[in-house]
């Protein structure tokens, strides 16, 4: 059977191809999938999972990962920050029939048509030590008397007059941290649709269902679950749909490339189903497939 | 099981065959002078007919392709300088008038002589090609070859700013490998066809202004036109049948193109893939660092392994691995 049977032109691309891609991504840009307190720059052995970029990064000197504020010590009386990392470690795709992917008992078996993802993601916090607590506390504590925010209320004692202008947050270091590392398990399709602004069709992952493995209580497995998911629907998915001019050939661009005007308008239009082809796209054979007809109007 | 697969249809081909050749034409012309001589020529001309056929054998087959010419026209002129006579002027002596002689010159104009001529309706092309496509990687580490009959081919055409020279990274590079081609200098059964049917038409509309009487005689015009443009081609399709047979172009001139065509096939590529393949560019950053300094990320590449283009009789193939 030809891979045009029932189209003009066909694409495909296979898992293996696309989890090789990601993990180039992650060597090659990891500021994309790490981000971290400005610490790190100077304790890189702190963080979870040890980042091993390509050479070409270390050559550049590209950054490894996204800077980020400290996480506020909140109710501190100046700006008090705890160093931590969020990393990316483990991303892998697994299109229909499920097999490079084991996913959890709640989405398990994978549905005909969908792929599975696979994220893991540490998390870790430089909790600071007890002597690096006791050394900053009376510092707390003078600053609250200045400030006369304690909860006793107003003191009527003579107090130094407050600093003038904000302080730089103060940093807790710490040399160790504290890290966790989730399992987050996905699965979806992919599908034609328009965008607004634009004339012709993308394909487009959806997210059908997540599942963090084994994190307790409930409502806090819900509430990260909520959130990731969220996070792929309005953040991540969306940058990764595709347009279908640059799935297979950009005619018209080329043509202009060529020094041609057609004198026709050449679109693709993704094959009919179920009248061309059983499914489009189509996630099958540990491919992700499309269908495209070559259109030709005057 | 390949990473990447692209595939194009036997009709795909045929539509962006179809398209090309009506969208494909071209016109030129200029003139020169060499002392009291000038020479010129207008020619314009496009594509018609033809197909395209993808072979179970890895080949396409482009098939009797017809450069037609709208204007082939050439021109010399030759410039005389101009002679006068007359034009001189008696003085007569008061009350009579002066007596002036008429002046009459020639070769006053520029140029005097000039020979037109519009060769577009006895001259057409016929090209028939059958190659395939075949996918070499360029190694950039690898010393050039001490003898390099593409070395100087090459040179001639990067420094006309034709093609790009080699690079000094590794590639993928496409090329047209040519079996056989087959071209008629004076495509004769197109020639007489197209006499015969212009000058059969344009004495019918000249006797028959419209109506259906006419425009049926027009199509059995057409149909004959066609039937003694079939006839006059048959010793022609034997030549290209022939030389599909064995793989090699009959006559001098075609054997000559194609040995031109090989080593241009071979030696220049018609499309490059940079290897590693860049999937995400350079990029300046101004969000990777807190203070907003800018930063400028890598570009993201990815090798490319196997790349392969097969023709069978329903489509072309495209694959190729990403590698680690």
């Amino acid at each position: 059977m030809a891979f045009t049977d029932h189209c003009d032109l066909f694409g495909s691309v296979h898992e293996d191809g696309i989890n090789i891609v990601v993990a180039h991504l992650m060597r090659q840009r990891p500021s994309l999938f790490n981000y971290a307190t400005v610490a790190f720059h100077n304790q890189p052995h702190l963080f979870c999972v040890p980042i091993r970029p390509a050479q070409t990064v270390i050559d550049a000197g590209n950054p490894l990962f996204t800077e980020q504020d400290p996480l506020p010590v909140f109710g501190a009386p100046f700006p008090i920050g705890i160093n931590f990392c969020v990393q990316i470690t483990k991303a892998q795709v697994d299109f229909h029939p499920g097999n490079a992917v084991q996913l959890p008992p709640q989405l398990h078996p994978l549905p005909q048509q969908r792929f599975a993802l696979r994220a893991q993601a540490c998390a870790g916090i430089g909790c600071p030590p007890a002597g690096v607590i006791a050394d900053i506390l009376p510092e707390v504590e003078r600053t609250l008397i200045e400030q006369q925010k304690l909860a006793v209320g107003k003191l009527k004692e003579p107090r130094p007059r407050p600093p003038d202008r904000p302080r730089d947050p103060v940093v807790l270091h710490s040399r160790e941290l504290i890290c966790v590392c989730l399992e987050v398990y996905a699965v979806g399709h992919f599908e034609w649709g328009p965008v607004p602004g634009s004339e012709q069709l993308w394909l487009k992952p959806k997210l059908d269902g997540l599942e963090i493995v084994d994190l307790k209580p409930d409502n806090l497995e819900a509430a990260l679950e909520c959130y990731i998911a969220t996070v792929l629907r309005l953040g991540i998915l969306p940058q990764v749909m595709v347009p279908i001019e640059k799935m297979v050939f950009d005619i018209t661009k080329q043509a202009k490339k060529w020094g041609l005007t057609l004198g026709k308008q050449v679109t693709l239009q993704p094959s009919a189903v179920p009248a061309d082809v059983p499914n489009n796209p189509a996630v099958e054979e540990d491919q992700l497939k499309v269908f495209v007809k070559l259109v030709v109007t005057p | 099981m390949a990473h990447l697969t692209v595939a194009a249809s036997e009709r795909a081909f045929k539509t962006m065959f179809d398209l090309l050749v009506a969208s494909i034409g071209w016109e030129k012309s200029d003139s020169a002078s060499f002392g009291p001589f000038t020479a010129g020529y207008h020619i314009k001309g496009h594509l018609e007919g033809g197909s395209v056929d993808l072979r179970a054998d890895n080949t396409i087959q482009v098939k009797e392709l017809d450069i037609k010419w709208d204007i082939l026209q050439v021109s010399l002129g030759l410039n005389i300088p101009e002679i006068c006579v007359g034009g001189g002027c008696i003085n007569m002596p008061w009350p009579i008038p002066d007596i002036c002689l008429p002046q009459v010159c020639v070769f006053d104009d520029n140029p005097d002589v000039e020979i037109s001529l519009d060769l577009a309706q006895f001259v057409a092309q016929e090209v028939s090609f059958t190659g395939s496509l075949v996918a070499r990687y360029y190694d950039a580490s690898l010393p050039p070859p001490l003898i390099d009959p593409c070395d100087m081919l090459r040179d001639v055409l990067s420094n006309a700013g034709l093609i790009e020279p080699l690079p000094s990274h590794n590639q993928w590079h496409l090329f047209i490998d040519p079996e056989t081609v087959d071209i008629d200098l004076f495509d004769f059964p197109d020639i007489v066809g197209d006499l015969i049917e212009n000058a059969l038409t344009n004495a019918i509309v000249a006797i028959i202004p419209g109506g259906w009487v006419r425009d049926l005689i027009l199509a059995i015009i057409g149909g004959v036109a066609d039937l003694i443009r079939f006839i006059l081609d048959i010793p022609d399709e034997i030549d290209e049948w022939l030389s599909d047979l064995f793989n090699v172009s009959f006559g001098l001139f075609d054997f000559l193109v194609t040995l031109v065509l090989d080593i241009f096939g071979h030696c220049v590529p018609i499309h490059r893939i940079d290897d590693p393949f860049t999937i995400l560019e350079e990029e300046v950053s101004t969000s990777v660092r807190l203070d907003g300094a800018p930063v400028t990320l890598v570009p993201v590449r990815v090798p490319i392994l196997n790349l392969s283009v097969l023709v069978n009789d329903v489509e072309m193939i495209v694959q190729a691995d990403a590698g680690a």
